[in-house]
């Protein structure tokens, strides 16, 4: 490809994105594309902001730096907002709705982000945004990742195709969770058809994890 | 990925030993090793993978890094190759060894990864380990990515075993966790024996140093380190003339690269990219230099170890450039690099404007400040939080509590809130040092001492020597070792107390801390919250070193759930969390505070206290929530405490002097709650400070109506208060010319406060409510006359007349004799006067009689007192307490006895002779000079007359519930105002303060009920009407005298022993103080995150409401089913 595509996956400890970079690695590198990453480990597990930047193309340099992510894949809503700018005016985002309340908003010290605020925002200022509010019964809402990533490769220009990923997805997972991973990743990729937008449907300021809405 | 890399490299290099302590970020290069040792080699299918290479490599995890380094130097002078890694802070720890075995010789490679962390994303600092080059003299490598840390480790070993040194490498974060394309070259078996051999060179003494060190130097300035110079540093020369150079090392250079390319400046700039710099290569870095440049830039995170030894050589050969490093531009010693930093730098340098290709977003300030943070938290089910928590319940955490010393690993994140349980953190291993240190520094100052806090890694690295040394110096301190049977942060790796691979040996830590001289050492399970508590509470209080081992495995490798749990989940029962045991009236909120402090004194009780009362055990017939009441004061909150009172009761003062405290059952084993309220209203400012009451009652809802109340007397003015805090208007007829009632005048002022009372009594007046004096009922006022104009009206007018015996009517004349009521009226208004040291003789058995009793001994310590009454001692109606009193005051009782005759004497005396009631014996024949007769109350009829349709019973009192409309023809037959009735002319109504406050209250609830459409009973008529049924002896005077004995601070360690409890309302405590992150609260009421809930259980003993419950996992209850 004539020029890098960069990649940040957001996200809580937790929920895999660890797991989503090396598949991303793993569908480029089968792919033939060259690829790079820059993640940060080690306090990642303990429920804490995880990012990691993935940059596609002959400039192998993994770091991704502030207007720099060409997609945007957040697999919870306040730090896919925290993230903010990392994004340029054509940027894509696939942001999901899934919301892991911290500590300081259990305890009322501060207030989680406001849904519409951020999709105006998003809506108005880069290329395209998808917000996922879909209901996934029995998902673990801390393992959404795939449908997540499923989505994103609908997005115009996103430098991987489904097939490489699900190889992808075959290659590291273990046997025992290849096959519920690659169902949920096909959900993800199928339910979405066309390149639509997608306005919050109430939940507003609603507060709660998923998984008790 | 960097670290992969490495580990490929090492492997492809021959390695055969690797050591190595965990740390990012350089954990994965170990953790490969670690799966490659325990690999079973067997279970490989050969022809799935015909390439495999069975590689067998000694592998440990060490105790910490000295003893990994020096055992891979052990390895190396034993013939074997060997690989040591371990994070920046790791160096430091192994430095020793490496210090001195440069003077030495290694007969087998041995290289040495240090990884460091600029930015510090994990680490306790960020140090720059490329230092420990030129320190040790050691060579060392600088990877730029993933490709370098691969070629750089390969030079590394071949380096190393030419030159018979160690070799480092040093990675960072950015270089060991990227990842990128590498590719490698074959495995080959490395079956090279190991040996010894006999040397000189292998006794290390002073004798030899001086020459060792030469040998050192000349080692380090060989020639052979041209090779390596060369396929480690990379040139690349610009086209146009040679203003600029760039000489970049590490993670700089790849930012370098990247943006030069973006910009297209490739041909615009020579470049040097050093990966071998320790030695530094003089010679290569003079002819880039003498290229010719006018400027030189020198790329390098955190210190400028390179840009000091260009300038060196610079300097040295008399070179004309400019060299910019540090300081120009945006390039600091302190953080990462990054593309936009390395953007402005080049762009400063070459003085271009690069502007980004990409248009970044407006107007993100909003969004993005102020977003809630989310820092690591200990994990959902994790033992640490539990540990933490009983360790909260146990100590206070204000200046007079103990110090508590951590540490680093998961235990760390007990400092963030809401547990905050940690006040040092400093290095590795730093907690049981800081421990004993500040204890010798400061002991003096903190008797209540000083907490070491360590994990259990932490404590097999370093925490052995520190606790020894403990011992040894008879520091006096509490370790408490937080043992999760593994090293957890960086996930999860094995130590010496939980060995689990092969080959590997378990050292029990009890043992190990006995054998290093602790006695008094145990081992706890933290789940088990009472067991926890009671031992962290004894080994905090055991003078000299004591150490308590906190042991439940890490929830993310093993789980301690018991099989019959598995079935289980943990839910929260709405019906409790957050919820008033008052279902009724929320027109108010009650003062209770929702603080970390109010929660945790009720969540302490609840686990320390021996004594566990329902708080509907403790009901008071006047509504107040002794919950809230008792709970705010363990929590040191007298203030509130007061308000909580003052919610549904203005007179707490006199409570506090007078009640006779039903609540309080036979006072055993019951909270002294009237003591308590007694003292908390003696403080003035509390007292004295109504601004809570101010504010209700200006935000209330004024009513319409207005109700008018006969009688100014404890219950009269109960109901003005109830009724003025829900916004009636409200006047008061009194027939005296002031407020109080009985209560006032007839009480003796050396039981209770009477300016206290008068200030409560005030607060009406100031706060609107009218009062009318010189107005009795009958005369002034009528009933048809305030039905008419009043909205509701409340008889309050008590019994005003006080019954008489005949025979004393009959034998005495008016001076010697008293009604009790009359006698103590004069008292208080100072208008008796007694013949000094005369005889009083009172006639009755309840409290009246006991209170002239004790006004007469007062009036004259040399009176005589006899008190006669009916009953045994034991069925008097006066409480016991004063009874008691009266009897250590010097009053003399004659209990069962009757008058049988009375004569009067001369104008001084009279004599008069008591028999025995059941007998009829005579008991004995008094001269007494007054007589006062105190055997009861009436109903005036008189003031009644007239008013229709009322029926008086023969006590002259009205019946009906204070609540109900009592019936009333109105003259008209008009629809008039509602008429109820209140205290003692209630009938029904229990004499005593708090049967009468609690009347006066329900008759508030009946003017309610019926003007404001209130829907509810009076909340609490069951103790209220209990109080006629009990013996309301009040409570047993040992135990009442107790109390009253002790001070404060002495009976706050006593009350401690007792958990008043019920669900409150005013709850955030599993929130503000436990914190687990599959609590979460929505909507006021918390829920459990069923997707990451471990069912651990350990909430269900947090919540102090008793509202978190264990249920079926299949059972279906949705926060909708439950509320």
């Amino acid at each position: 490809m004539s020029r890098d595509i960069k990649v940040m996956v957001t996200g809580v400890g937790g929920q895999g994105v660890i797991y989503l970079v090396d598949l991303l690695v793993s569908a480029a590198t089968r792919s033939g594309i060259r690829v790079s990453t820059s993640e940060v480990h080690g306090l990642s597990q303990r429920g804490g902001s995880v990012n990691a930047g993935v940059t596609f193309g002959e400039n192998t340099f993994g770091f991704v730096d502030q207007g720099e992510a060409d997609y945007l894949i957040g697999l919870e809503f306040l730090e896919a907002q925290r993230h903010l700018s990392y994004l340029h005016s054509l940027s894509y985002a696939v942001i999901d709705n899934t919301r892991i309340l911290p500590f300081s908003v259990s305890s009322e010290a501060s207030t989680y982000p406001d849904t519409p605020e951020l999709l105006a925002f998003l809506e108005e200022q880069i290329a395209r945004v998808i917000l996922i509010e879909d209901q996934l019964e029995e998902v673990n809402p801390l393992h959404r990742h795939l449908f997540v990533l499923g989505k994103a490769t609908t997005l115009e220009g996103f430098p991987l195709t489904s097939h490489a990923i699900e190889k992808a997805i075959e290659e590291i997972t273990r046997p025992a969770l290849q096959e519920q991973n690659i169902t949920l990743f096909r959900q993800g990729c199928g339910t979405d058809a066309g390149i639509k937008r997608q306005r919050a449907q109430g939940g507003q300021g609603d507060q709660t994890a998923r998984s008790i809405v | 990925m960097g670290n992969e890399a490495t580990a490929r490299a090492a492997i492809e290099a021959g390695v055969q030993g690797v050591f190595s302590y965990p740390g990012t970020p350089s954990t994965e290069i170990s953790e490969i090793f670690s799966t490659l040792s325990s690999f079973d080699v067997d279970a490989v299918d050969r022809t799935l993978h015909p390439q495999y290479v069975p590689y067998p490599v000694y592998f440990e995890y060490s105790v910490n890094e000295k003893v990994a380094l020096e055992k891979a130097i052990a390895f190396s002078i034993g013939h074997k190759s060997a690989l040591c890694c371990m994070k920046n802070v790791g160096m430091n720890v192994a430095s020793d060894a490496l210090m001195t075995v440069a003077y030495q010789k290694i007969y087998a490679p041995l290289v040495i990864i240090v990884c460091d962390d600029p930015g510090c994303h994990s680490s306790s600092n960020e140090q720059d380990s490329r230092h420990w080059g030129r320190m040790a003299s050691v060579p060392l490598f600088n990877p730029a990515h993933p490709e370098d840390a691969y070629q750089m480790t390969k030079e590394a070993f071949l380096l190393s075993a030419e030159i018979q040194l160690p070799v480092i490498v040093r990675l960072t974060t950015r270089v060991s966790h990227t990842r990128s394309t590498v590719g490698y070259n074959g495995i080959q078996l490395n079956q090279k024996p190991g040996a010894f051999k006999r040397a000189p060179v292998q006794i290390n003494i002073p004798a030899r140093n001086a020459d060792a060190h030469q040998q050192l130097v000349d080692k380090v300035h060989s020639e052979k380190f041209q090779r390596y110079f060369w396929n480690n540093n990379s040139l690349t020369s610009s086209s146009s003339s040679n203003l600029y150079g760039v000489i970049s090392s590490g993670v700089s250079a790849v930012y370098l690269e990247e943006v030069l390319s973006r910009f297209k400046l490739q041909q615009r700039v020579a470049t040097l990219k050093l990966g071998l710099i320790f030695p530094f290569p003089e010679k290569d870095v003079l002819l880039f230099l003498k290229q010719g440049f006018k400027y030189v830039l020198i790329l390098e995170e955190l210190e400028p170890v390179i840009e000091h030894q260009v300038r060196s050589v610079a300097q040295k050969n008399n070179l004309n450039l400019k060299i910019m490093g540090k300081g120009f531009s945006n390039l600091e010693r302190t953080g990462e690099y990054s593309i936009s930093i390395m953007t402005q730098v080049i762009s400063d340098f070459m003085s271009l404007s690069l502007k980004e290709i990409k248009k970044p977003l407006q107007g993100l300030n909003d969004l993005v400040s102020n977003l809630p943070q989310r820092p690591p938290t200990l994990c959902v089910g994790c033992p640490h939080r539990a540990t933490y928590y009983v360790l909260k319940l146990v100590i206070p955490r204000t200046d007079e509590g103990p110090l508590l010393c951590g540490d680093i690993g998961c235990i760390g994140l007990g400092a963030l809130p809401p547990l905050k349980m940690l006040d040092t953190v400093n290095h590795m291993g730093m907690s049981i040092p800081m421990a004993q240190g500040l204890s010798e520094a400061i002991d003096h100052q903190h008797p209540n001492g000083v907490i070491a806090i360590v994990g259990d890694g932490t404590f097999f690295h370093s925490g052995i020597p520190a606790l020894l040394n403990a011992v040894y110096t008879k520091a006096n301190i509490t370790v408490i070792i937080f043992d999760n049977r593994t090293i957890a942060m960086t996930g999860g790796q094995d130590h010496p107390g939980s060995a689990k691979h092969q080959g590997t040996h378990n050292v029990e830590i009890e043992g190990l801390v006995r054998g290093v001289g602790v006695e008094s050492v145990s081992t706890v399970d933290p789940f088990n919250v009472k067991q926890m508590f009671s031992t962290l509470k004894e080994a905090i209080s055991h003078q000299g070193v004591s150490v308590v081992v906190a042991q439940s495995p890490c929830i993310k490798i093993d789980s301690p759930l018991l099989p019959d749990r598995s079935q289980m989940k943990v839910v929260v029962d709405h019906n409790h969390c957050s919820t008033c045991f008052h279902h009724v009236d929320k027109t108010h909120p009650c003062s209770q505070l929702c603080t970390p402090s109010s929660g945790l004194a009720r969540a302490r009780a609840k686990i320390a206290a021996g004594i566990h009362l329902p708080a509907k055990d403790q009901s008071c017939p006047a509504n107040i929530c002794n919950h809230g009441f008792f709970n705010s004061i363990l929590a040191g909150d007298y203030s509130t405490s007061l308000a909580i009172i003052r919610d549904n009761l203005l007179f707490a003062r006199t409570c506090g002097d007078i009640c006779h405290r039903p609540c309080e059952g036979d006072g055993v084993n019951k909270v002294p709650v009237k003591q308590l309220k007694k003292y908390v209203s003696s403080i003035e400012d509390n007292f004295n400070d109504f601004t809570a009451l101010d504010k209700r009652i200006k935000e209330t809802e004024r009513q319409h109506h207005s109700v008018a109340i006969i009688g100014a007397g404890p219950a009269g003015l109960s109901a003005a208060y109830d009724l003025l805090l829900q916004g009636f208007s409200v006047t008061l007829y009194e027939k005296e010319q002031s407020a109080g009632g009985l209560l006032k005048f007839a009480i003796p002022d050396f039981r209770m406060d009477k300016g206290g009372y008068e200030t409560e009594i005030q607060f009406l007046a100031t706060h609107g409510v009218t009062f009318n004096f010189g107005h009795a009922l009958g005369s002034e006022i009528t009933l048809d006359g305030l039905l008419a104009d009043y909205g509701a009206v409340i008889l309050a007018i008590g019994l005003g007349r006080s019954l008489l015996l005949d025979q004393v009517e009959k034998a005495l004349p008016r001076h010697h004799k008293y009604s009790a009521v009359d006698f103590l009226r004069q008292y208080n208004l100072g208008l008796i006067d007694l013949r000094a040291g005369s005889t009083l003789i009172i006639i009755g058995g309840g409290n009246s009689a006991i209170d002239a009793a004790r006004t007469a001994k007062r009036i004259d310590q040399n009176n005589r007192v006899i008190l006669s009454c009916l009953e045994s001692r034991e069925a008097m109606p006066a409480f016991d307490q004063e009874i008691a009193e009266a009897l250590e005051e010097g009053v003399e009782l004659i209990t069962e006895s009757e008058v049988n005759n009375i004569e009067a004497g001369d104008d001084q005396n009279f004599s008069l002779t008591l028999k025995n009631t059941l007998t009829g014996k005579t008991i004995t024949t008094l001269n007494g000079h007054y007589l006062i007769t105190a055997i009861g109350q009436s109903g005036d009829p008189d003031s009644l007359t007239g008013n229709h349709g009322i029926t008086v019973d023969k006590e002259g009192r009205l019946p009906g519930d204070p609540s109900s409309e009592l019936s009333y023809d109105h003259p008209s037959g008009n629809r008039a105002g509602a008429l109820f009735v209140a205290g003692d002319i209630a009938s029904g109504n229990h004499m005593s303060l708090i049967g009468a406050i609690g009347s006066g209250k329900k008759a508030a609830i009946g003017v309610r009920r019926a003007l404001q459409g209130y829907q509810y009973e009076y909340e609490a008529d069951e103790p209220l009407q209990a109080l006629n049924s009990r013996q309301s002896h009040g409570m047993d005077s040992t135990h009442a005298l107790k109390w009253e004995e002790q001070s404060p601070d002495q009976w706050s360690g006593d009350i401690s022993r007792f958990d008043l409890y019920q669900p409150c309302e005013r709850c955030n405590h599993c929130i503000d103080n436990f914190g687990c992150p599959s609590l979460v609260k929505v909507n006021g009421k918390v829920q459990i995150d069923q997707g990451t809930c471990t069912a651990c259980g350990f909430c269900i003993d947090v919540c102090p409401n008793n509202a978190i419950k264990w249920a079926e996992a299949t059972a279906d209850i949705s926060p909708v089913a439950l509320s």
